[in-house]
């Protein structure tokens, strides 16, 4: 993480609580092939759940009266899935609990975050037909495994 | 009439049946289609046909069915204990349309219009009355839209039995008023036993006729949306009633094939252009094609 110094001092600081990584309860994501244009809290439970059927050919919804087919994917292997939330005044996080060890110092951090849920596969909709294998989101999770080769350290010799 | 299996999944379509009777196998019939709930914003719409020999249509037409519309629920429910007791000679087919199944197919990416989701469905009855061998020999039906385009339609797909389609046919052919009593009574039950999907804290379900004119029901629709998911699925979201109040009432929300306004393509460019500090450089194709791109709001 040796970025150059002038990027570093512009750019804001996030701590990322660790603990948080640890206690994080197992949650449940739906991905959209829509955009909702307000981020709030939903009744998923009441009518999104109650709604999706499974059958042989994958998982059938419908949201404002479209209909969605959905199939379950799995988080890259070696990876978990985090939902993170920064915290302070007004991001609707719980008050942070008192520093833990592992944690260092407040000082020189402009935000905090904590991870609010954790996963290990989510449901990927699309309009009326499962996203087909070319699909952007399939196609980004090929690259944590390639990341890794290209970041991985050179042998000398 | 038992709609069990509606009520253990009301998201799609569910046939329900009399047995044929032996009789129908043997001599030609008259078949009668009509339908209930094509209208209302709320609740299914539901196809019948209901068939008869020939030679039995005087006892058809000695039940008085006629009119149907005029008849109260308790007297459709009597007519339609007659009918089902009449089993020797008479037998009837649904198909119940759930509000669910009607939004999802006029508001598919290929639009479905209710009128050829209507003539499908009756086309697919009769069809059905065929597979199980009754000998029709003549089909009337009550019209959807313009007599003489359905009629062709119909007989294109039918080329040996005669076609019949005219504007108040169930108050002409007793046949066409058994199916209308037959779908009105499902309709009627399918409503007041409707089992919502979604969990809904104290559900009044005194939403009136479930027409869009009728002030209770429109009441009913702006008391129960809710602004993420819309309606709860008893709603036909594809009615105008329904979307306007979706436009005013609940988030808005976009997808792959909402029109964008061009005002908006427009300023989402310059924004491109006018970021602070250097333009950024173009990723790699790699990652265009994958949507990926360096965090920079974190």
């Amino acid at each position: 993480m040796d970025d150059s110094d002038a990027a570093t001092a512009r750019q804001p600081r996030v701590h990322l609580r660790p603990g948080s990584l640890r206690d994080a309860a197992p949650g449940t994501l739906h991905l959209l092939p829509c955009e909702v244009l307000a981020t709030r809290a939903a009744p998923v439970e009441r009518f999104f759940t109650p709604a999706i059927r499974r059958g042989p050919d994958g998982l059938r919804a419908s949201f404002r009266g479209r209909s969605l087919r959905g199939e379950e994917v799995a988080v890259p292997s070696g990876f978990v899935g985090f939902v993170m939330a920064t915290e302070g005044p007004g991001a609707g996080l719980p008050d942070p609990e008192p520093p833990q060890r592992d944690e260092p110092p407040e000082r020189g951090w402009d935000h905090r975050a904590a991870a609010t849920a954790s996963f290990g596969r989510f449901t990927l909709w699309g309009l009326e037909a499962v996203p087909g294998p070319d699909a952007r989101v399939r196609g980004a999770l090929g690259w944590p495994s390639l990341a890794a080769a290209i970041h991985a350290p050179v042998a000398e010799g | 009439m038992e709609l069990g299996e509606l009520q253990r999944d009301n998201t799609g379509r569910c046939r329900v049946s009399s047995p044929v009777p032996a009789l129908c196998r043997q001599e030609p019939c008259a078949l009668g289609v009509d339908e209930a709930g094509r209208g209302p914003v709320l609740g299914p719409m539901v196809y019948a046909i209901c068939y008869c020999p020939l030679s039995h249509l005087a006892e058809l037409e000695a039940l008085k069915v006629a009119d149907s519309k005029t008849l109260s629920e308790s007297e459709r429910e009597r007519l339609f204990a007659k009918i089902n007791q009449d089993g020797d000679a008479v037998g009837w087919a649904l198909d119940i349309l759930s509000p669910n199944l009607i939004s999802t197919s006029m508001l598919g990416r290929v639009k479905y219009n209710l009128n050829s989701l209507s003539h499908d469905t009756a086309t697919g009855l009769i069809q059905y009355a065929l597979d199980q061998g009754v000998h029709v020999t003549q089909v009337f039906v009550d019209t959807v839209g313009s007599p003489e385009s359905y009629q062709k339609r119909l007989q294109q797909s039918f080329p040996g039995i005669e076609v019949t389609v005219k504007a108040k046919a169930d108050a002409l052919y007793p046949v066409v008023s058994a199916a209308s009593i037959c779908a009105k009574v499902a309709r009627d039950q399918a409503v007041r036993d409707w089992q919502f999907l979604e969990t809904l804290e104290d559900l009044d379900t005194d939403y009136g006729s479930g027409y869009p004119n009728d002030p209770k029901t429109k009441a009913w629709l702006r008391k129960y949306v809710e602004p993420v998911f819309g309606f709860p699925q008893f709603v036909r979201f594809s009615w105008s009633t329904a979307q306007s109040i979706l436009e005013k009432e609940a988030e808005g929300v976009t997808w792959e094939d909402t029109p964008t306004e061009e005002a908006e393509g427009a300023r989402s460019i310059r924004s491109y252009f006018s970021q602070e500090g250097p333009r950024p450089r173009l990723p790699h194709r790699y990652f265009q094609e994958r949507g990926l791109e360096v965090a920079t709001t974190l």
